[in-house]
């Protein structure tokens, strides 16, 4: 597929129109509360905006294709979990109320209050790490998806990502979250419009019936047909429960893991942050809530029909694999004109997430590891340049990691367990810490240690078994989040309470 | 079973389309006001008196 004239009119605009509104946010910029949390002046819908375009990147589109592609529907059961999980949190303020409420500009900075200064580093250290090597991986398979859908020569893709890194940089470097809400907001827009419209397309290109009839025939006759040729649905398309697809385990493992994201992520805390209150916080929470099951059920709809038309075609063509059928599928469907509202859009996902997560992991960095290792308490002016030059030196950082240099053996594997570490830690101290009167420094340390030691154990095993013992992913999960929880609660439980400090600052 | 399974997922799909673009016009109406109202706020507060000469 070839952009046309009108295609490109319509990127063109839309980056410009990006640029402008980001750079023009840059004059609010008074200090690191108006550049970290956008002053605390973010109201209900502009926080969904926000949240919703940050949380729906490039890189979310083609992995929640492909497992669209390998499980049919039933892959989009995550997102169903975690819009409960977030509706949940936002009904009843689980840990976002007492956090908004405890006016820090990150996570770990509520740790100091109640655990200390040194948890504070340490908790920032897994925060960063595992956020920073988490968007490693962002800008090559937003790439990626651009190459397939628009035809785009694959030696371009390094480039073009390149360019759109430094946009997203020039703007949130100079306006921070201020300038990462509002081009969020138009970000959403134009990500809303080309995923109504390519959904509407693709339903139109095969039918609901026929991406049902397609993926029912593939499940129930493995011996004919599509399955013939090579091209065969393994897991049960429709049913999440079923022991071909995710399963009872894997389903109550992702409640836990879920809540712990939507609770406990930093870029998703820092809208929290951002709001007005903590009653703005918990309806942003509610009303994004049913967003996520698109997030995951739309893209998940094109890698579903994906597979249903190479079925149909005998195979994959070579070259192509199940994470980049969706965007070779969609080249085929999407009409001239459209295109360009298709590729505005997928570069409005790809925008928002990178803009949203460079400025948190730099103000985390700044905030929580720089700060508290300085004699002299840094100027408000100093601050803010400090977490400028973060942005731009992460930027850098994530080029050279995640685009330019490719990733040796499985990225996924690395990432997840990288991931989990943060995860499961600093949510057992956000819990702990909130709603525990006697945790204390030493169950933080515990948690944090433990939480580190038993994903890092099971990558290690996993890598030296053969692969039918491998240790599954929700048991791996779900061990790293209960020895975190028994280090948490034996290390507070068998020391004394002399080392608390400032247990009552945190309004509980 | 199945039928009560691809039910579920047609509403969930057909109701995220609509979803989705019942947001893109609330949002985008409501979200727009909402930027007007916090940069005015900004520029007030950015201002130090009644002659402050910082903001657009």
């Amino acid at each position: 597929m070839t952009l046309t004239y009108l295609d490109w009119v319509i990127i063109v605009i839309y980056l410009t129109g990006c640029m402008v509104a980001g750079i023009w946010m840059r004059r609010f910029v008074r200090g690191m509360e108006d550049f970290a949390v956008a002053g605390r002046e973010m109201d209900v819908n502009l926080g969904i905006a926000s949240l919703a375009a940050t949380e729906l990147g490039l890189v979310t589109i083609m992995y929640t294709a492909q497992l669209g592609f390998e499980k049919g529907f039933a892959g989009a059961t995550i997102g169903v979990i975690m819009a409960l999980a977030m509706y949940v949190v936002g009904r009843t303020g689980f840990v976002i109320q007492p956090l908004r409420a405890a006016g820090v500009l990150t996570i770990p900075e509520l740790f100091e209050k109640r655990f200390g200064i040194k948890v504070r580093w340490l908790a920032g250290l897994f925060v960063v790490l595992g956020g920073v090597l988490n968007m490693g991986i962002f800008l090559r398979l937003g790439g990626e998806f651009l190459v397939y859908a628009t035809g785009l020569p694959i030696g371009y893709l390094e480039w073009v990502m390149t360019a759109l890194l430094g946009l997203v940089l020039v703007y949130t470097a100079l306006g921070g979250m201020l300038s990462v809400l509002v081009t969020d907001y138009l970000q959403f827009l134009v990500m809303g419009l080309g995923i109504v419209v390519t959904s509407v397309l693709v339903m139109a290109n095969l039918g609901w019936t026929g991406i049902v009839d397609g993926l029912s025939q593939s499940w129930a006759a493995p011996q004919n047909g599509a399955a013939a040729t090579g091209l065969k649905m393994s897991a049960h398309p429709f049913n999440p429960l079923h022991s071909s697809s995710f399963g009872w385990g894997y389903i109550l493992w992702q409640l836990v893991f879920q809540t712990a994201v939507v609770t406990t992520w930093q870029t998703t805390i820092s809208r929290v942050l951002s709001s007005k209150d903590e009653h703005t916080a918990k309806r942003i929470y509610r009303r994004t809530a049913f967003y996520l099951v698109g997030r995951f059920g739309l893209p998940g709809l094109w890698g579903a029909a994906a597979f249903v038309y190479f079925a149909k075609q005998g195979a994959l063509p070579e070259g192509l694999d199940s994470l980049t059928a969706m965007p070779a599928y969609l080249s085929t469907i999407l009409p001239m004109g459209l295109i360009g509202i298709v590729v505005a859009a997928m570069l409005a996902a790809e925008m928002s997430t990178d803009s949203g997560y460079l400025l948190t992991w730099a103000t985390v960095i700044a905030n929580d590891l720089v700060e508290p290792c300085v004699k002299k308490p840094l100027s408000p002016a100093g601050k803010l340049l400090l977490t400028r030059t973060l942005v731009l030196g992460i930027g850098v950082f994530l080029l050279f990691y995640g685009l330019w240099y490719q990733l040796p053996g499985n990225a996924w594997d690395y990432l997840a367990v990288t991931g989990n570490i943060y995860l499961a830690s600093v949510f057992t101290l956000l819990v702990g810490g909130l709603y525990w009167p006697r945790a204390n420094a030493y169950g933080a340390y515990a948690a944090l240690i433990l939480g580190a030691i038993g994903p890092l154990t099971f990558l290690v095993v996993n890598a030296v078994v053969s692969k039918s013992h491998q240790i599954a992913p929700e048991v791996a999960g779900a061990s790293s989040f209960g020895l975190a929880f028994l280090g948490m609660f034996l290390g507070s439980w068998l020391t004394s309470d002399s080392d608390k400090v400032a247990a009552s600052s945190v309004a509980l | 079973m199945k039928n009560i399974f691809i039910l579920f997922w047609a509403v969930m799909i057909f109701s995220s389309i609509a979803w989705y673009a019942f947001l893109l016009f609330y949002v985008g109406f409501k979200g727009g006001r909402e930027i007007g109202r916090m940069t005015r706020k900004l520029k007030q507060q950015s201002s130090p008196g009644p002659k402050g000469t910082s903001g657009p």
